[in-house]
């Protein structure tokens, strides 16, 4: 039945849906996890990384947290080669909008601009929809601290704590469990990795698997964003007790029978 | 200007049309990144142009290349682009001053219109004022001089060179830079 | 009354951008109306599509851009601008002064124009930072009197527009009578 309207992303199926903007979602649901929390002075994005195979080389940079400009962040979830093309465009438009307004954009606007180009593709035929869900995150004087998530289908909504990626439905539970308007950033920080170590396949952590960037503000006021280097995210693992011991290697914690 | 393991930058704050200044607060120094500077002398609307676009190109070079641009990289960066509008060139001569965070060294080098690069070891200037700052340059500067020497040798060839030109002057910015800090100062120069 | 230099003694050479900022002209009798609205129009699509207000920094940088575009264009506006806005966010009120070159400066007090040779030493001398509306418009009544005495044309008065927190409104300005030599 749904062959028939599958093919193409501008055919509506008798149901109503777009069979091509839910397969994308679909294969977003398969990639690593990426969650964001707002807290009062700041915002936290936490991804997995899903490390293949040993033998591939490790990348320095970060592979899902992305900076988009002076005081916006983000985090991908799903095909890595279609979101290199849209965090170069959001990059893009927020420099010239920085040329034409001399002021960073707000945030929302850049959303915007991001969502109406993937929305673009499901509508004009012949393409196939943007793979990728992003988590912002960002700072604007307008509306201070923000956090906006968006779809393949174009849509995109404000958030105070969100996930993408495999197991987001629990991790989006915990996080609606757990999650105090009057938060901190470094209680934020907390809530993100015990949120991680639930829905992660692995039941201990490191720095190799996941990736942790923070939004805030100086005591001078001024706006920061920080990618987390390893140290700084095995010191906050440590400090609660997610770490993975020395001795415990991958191959030994894997028994007969479990996939890995 | 260059000195020992610093170098120093400064402009006046004049904005005029011919002989009738219309503004007294118009800086022409631009940083990109922590290290690199801009001066840009010339027509005012093209040396806002001009500072913007680099901003720009600045800005997506730091995304990319996630590091901050050297001196080199950027004097070439401005060569190549100034010389994209070979027949309708932006009316301003910049001038690059930076360190170069791997080797430390100093690095500073002016431009055409056009982007023709010229190198020195010493110093370079650029403007209206540009032959009163021959004079004072070549007449105070010397080798290898520290921070503060260097900041007062560059003040005083500015002050005194704007105060031989009447479309100069109205304060100063200079900038001291050294391997891990920037010092900006501000000189408040004649009013008249 | 009409002549060879006068068409009209009291067009509103002035244009609302948004609820804080006010743009006024001068230049090629053509370019100043279009180019105006141009920017009015755009600003206030600005305001429509994003539900906030540029600020007038904001305001005087798009201004600033377009001329600039238009300078190297086949075609360009011969436009000389003032640009007053108040930003909410900072409670300041702030002037621009943009020629039609694209050169643009923030400055405490402008004139275009033949005006400004009378005008600009006037407003150097008086002028202070921080001078109440009542001082301004003191200054300004000199400068209207200078003007009165000295322009090689004959000077058809002003319309006067106060821009403040509260947004913009055109305020009476009487004419002060014939004004003699000092």
């Amino acid at each position: 039945m749904s062959r028939r309207y599958d093919s193409r992303t501008t055919i509506f199926s008798p149901e109503g849906r777009l069979y091509q903007v839910e397969y994308a979602l679909e294969a977003i649901s398969h990639a690593g996890t990426a969650l964001g929390i707002l807290a009062t002075d700041g915002i936290v994005l936490a991804a997995e990384r899903k490390v293949t195979s040993k033998l591939l080389e490790q990348d320095t940079s970060a592979e899902k947290l992305y900076i988009l400009n002076d005081n916006m962040i983000c985090a991908v979830a799903g095909m890595t080669a279609d979101a290199n093309i849209l965090i170069n465009y959001a990059r893009t438009q927020a420099q010239r909008y920085l040329l034409t307004y001399n002021n960073d954009i707000p945030c929302e606007q850049l959303v915007r601009r991001l969502c109406d180009l993937k929305q673009g593709y499901t509508q004009h035929g012949g393409l196939r929809p943007f793979g990728v869900s992003f988590i912002y995150a960002g700072f604007d004087n307008q509306r201070q601290f923000q956090l906006y998530q968006s779809n393949p289908s174009g849509n995109y909504g404000g958030w105070k704590a969100t996930s993408v990626g495999a197991n987001n439905a629990s991790a989006q539970s915990l996080l609606k469990q757990d999650y105090n308007e009057e938060c901190s950033l470094k209680e934020a920080c907390e809530l993100a990795v015990k949120v991680l170590s639930k829905t992660m396949d692995s039941t201990k952590l490191s720095s190799e698997k996941i990736e942790f960037a923070t939004v805030g503000r100086t005591k001078s006021g001024t706006v920061y964003h920080h990618l987390w280097a390893a140290e700084e995210i095995d010191a906050l693992l440590k400090e609660h007790g997610l770490a993975k011991k020395d001795s415990e290697g991958v191959e030994e914690s894997w028994k007969p029978g479990e996939s890995v | 200007m260059v000195g020992k393991d610093c170098v120093a930058i400064a402009c006046d704050l004049r904005l005029g049309l011919q002989a009738l200044t219309v503004s007294n607060n118009f800086p022409k120094i631009f940083s990109y990144g922590s290290q690199v500077h801009l001066g840009l002398t010339g027509l005012a609307t093209d040396v806002s142009s001009v500072s913007e676009l680099f901003r720009y190109k600045v800005n997506m070079y730091r995304l990319r290349e996630e590091r901050d641009i050297s001196p080199q990289t950027f004097a070439n960066l401005v060569s190549s682009s100034l010389y994209e509008r070979r027949f309708g060139p932006w009316f301003v001569s910049p001038v690059v001053a930076g360190i170069n965070q791997t080797d430390g060294k100093p690095f500073i080098c002016g431009f055409d219109s056009i982007g023709c690069i010229d190198f020195a070891k010493d110093f370079i200037v650029s403007g209206t004022a540009s032959d009163q700052l021959f004079g004072t340059c070549e007449g105070l500067w010397e080798p290898n001089l520290g921070p503060e020497d260097l900041f007062e040798t560059i003040s005083q060839a500015l002050l005194n060179a704007v105060d031989r030109d009447a479309l100069s002057g109205w304060g100063a910015h200079v900038y001291i830079i050294e391997k891990d800090k920037v010092t900006k100062r501000l000189l408040k120069g004649r009013q008249d | 009354m009409r002549g060879a230099t006068i068409l009209k003694a009291n067009e509103d050479k002035t244009r609302q951008l948004n609820k804080h900022t006010l743009m006024a002209y001068v230049g090629e009798a053509g370019d100043t109306i279009q180019f105006a609205e141009y920017i009015q129009a755009n600003i206030q699509l600005y305001s429509m599509r994003n539900s906030t207000d540029l600020t007038p920094s904001e305001t005087s940088s798009f201004v600033r851009t377009e001329l600039a575009r238009s300078l190297r264009s086949r075609s360009p506006y011969t436009v000389n601008l003032l640009l007053g806005g108040f930003d909410p966010r900072t409670s300041k009120p702030e002037l621009y002064w943009i020629d039609y070159l694209a050169s643009c400066a923030p400055v405490p007090y402008a004139a275009h124009g033949y005006a400004q040779y009378y005008c600009l030493s006037i407003l150097d001398k008086h002028h202070h930072p921080d001078i109440s509306l009542e001082q301004g418009m003191k200054i300004l009544r000199m400068c209207t009197d200078e003007l009165k005495r000295r322009l090689p044309i004959d000077f058809k008065g002003v319309v006067v527009k106060v821009v403040d927190g509260e947004g913009i409104r055109e305020v009476e300005y009487e004419d002060g009578g014939q004004v003699l030599a000092p």
